[in-house]
């Protein structure tokens, strides 16, 4: 398998988020990872501390400019995510465009992070970017219930009005949209909660189909962070080998099943940042060939 | 394994040098890795063309200072290779002494990148830096034939010389020496390299012993990069594995090596097509296509204990 991703996310020197959270993973699985590393910090943002340095538009424009200098800026997917600065997600768009150029079946996968759970935590001004020159160029988009409502300007409170918005996200760019978590009640009860997805497919005849699924998926009491960065990385990894059929791996409920089985705080004791940094390294197996623990459901009318 | 290392090396957009060449083989054999970027450039400095930024020796401390904030400053390793920058490598000096206070069994893997075949690739003023400060903290140390004549100040032109270094070199500080590559004639002819080892052990009685090994290691007819890092990183690794037994440790380390330049040197040809040469893009290593040869090197080289030079 030839593939080559470029991925611009953050590194962290201990723990998975950004690219530590996406490169492994991504190369176990056989993709050439290029990684364009967006910031370097000592750990994520959750511990008591942190320290480090930003990478600026023009360091990153540089960055491409020797890949391209190379001849060497062709990818058949590009992967970002988390991004705090306006001028930096302009110069992410700008080379996105020119290597869609030089590669027009480049699937772009964007992970549009601005917040959760009802509040920003990116700067506001990021929406606009987000909504008129990112999402367009999107091809698949994995936002959560929060950044859906954002993106679309509409709120979800039924089945119904997710499904509504996915369709207008497809308006608006990507033909794969997965929103990864909502506060929709799941029929399981309420230690489950669902996540939606829906795929516009064009199938050989020309005719367009689309497919939407529904999955719940178990709830776990902790804080975890990188999730939502392994979940975009396995998502483009899975479509890389399903195109037309949204199958979503059960990799990242095993990833945090592992974790929560590792007794690393003691009884009684709520884990810290440090002892909840997925067991990434350890988990190799289940990255290589995850065992389907989630089921997906087909939601046959709304699909086409 | 609960196993940690720090890897202070270059990151690069693309390819494979520095941590990008350290860092996957070392977790896919299941060792948590910490990385600090020493440098961000768009690919090695072999290609045409590079571009980038480097860290300063502040930017170094911060961040260190950030991991031992959060008090997760503890690691069984740490790894170091290719820097230009005398007042960053005294950074990493200062960074891996507080580390060994931290934690007294931490082994130092150091590869005192400097040059090779007779010339200096980096800035002359840092090979006092690596003699004095640097190697004196290694407990494990991968030089070339130059870069050890540079560390102790001799030639080595057989056989004996270079068993008479690497114990120089012990003497300095590292209790495993690993020359990488010779000039020194092979037994099996011109198309093969010498590599030597050398392992101070304290056996559980308290006696010392000493095991000198030889590698007689298939030359290839082309310019890699980063095949230094991975050589470090694997020896690392199987040194792990087998910390008393540096003929198996080398083993499996030069196996590694063997099928990760066998896999790329075929890619890299067909790429290139009859007749042409690869360019340093198609050279790049085959890393995410060789894992299960990471995972389970199957040993092609065989290391032959010297047992005139053993102890």
């Amino acid at each position: 398998m030839e593939c080559r991703v470029l991925s611009i996310q953050s590194h962290v020197v201990r723990g998975y988020v950004g690219n530590k959270s996406a490169t492994f993973p991504l190369q176990v699985l056989g993709f050439e990872v290029d990684s364009i590393n967006s910031v370097q910090f000592s750990n994520h943002t959750g511990y008591a501390h942190w320290k480090g340095q930003v990478l600026t538009a023009e360091e990153l424009n540089e960055l491409y400019e020797g890949i391209k200098l190379n001849k060497v800026n062709r990818y058949n997917y590009i992967l970002t995510g988390y991004s705090r600065d306006t001028s930096f997600l302009e110069m992410v768009v700008d080379i996105i465009q020119e290597l869609k150029k030089a590669n027009p079946s480049l699937v772009y996968v964007c992970d549009p992070v601005m917040g959760d759970h009802g509040s920003m935590y990116v700067p506001e001004y990021l929406l606009p970017v987000y909504r008129d020159k990112v999402v367009p160029l999107a091809d698949i988009l994995t936002p959560n219930q929060f950044e859906a409502e954002l993106l679309t300007g509409r709120k979800i409170t039924t089945e119904e009005d997710a499904v509504e918005v996915m369709d207008l996200l497809h308006k608006m760019g990507p033909e794969t949209v997965v929103l990864t978590s909502t506060d929709l009640p799941s029929k399981r009860g309420d230690q489950f909660l669902v996540a939606l997805g829906s795929q516009n497919i064009v199938k050989a005849d020309g005719t367009k189909t689309s497919q939407k699924i529904c999955m719940d998926i178990p709830k776990v009491d902790a804080v975890f962070v990188g999730t939502g960065d392994l979940f975009a990385a396995m998502l483009l990894a899975w479509t890389h080998h399903h195109p037309k059929d949204l199958k979503v791996s059960g990799t990242l409920h095993h990833l945090i099943q592992k974790l929560m089985k590792s007794e690393m705080a003691g009884p009684g004791k709520r884990p810290s940042p440090a002892q909840l940094e997925l067991r990434m390294v350890q988990s190799k197996a289940d990255i290589e060939k995850p065992a389907v623990v989630v089921e997906a459901q087909v939601l046959q009318k709304y699909s086409r």
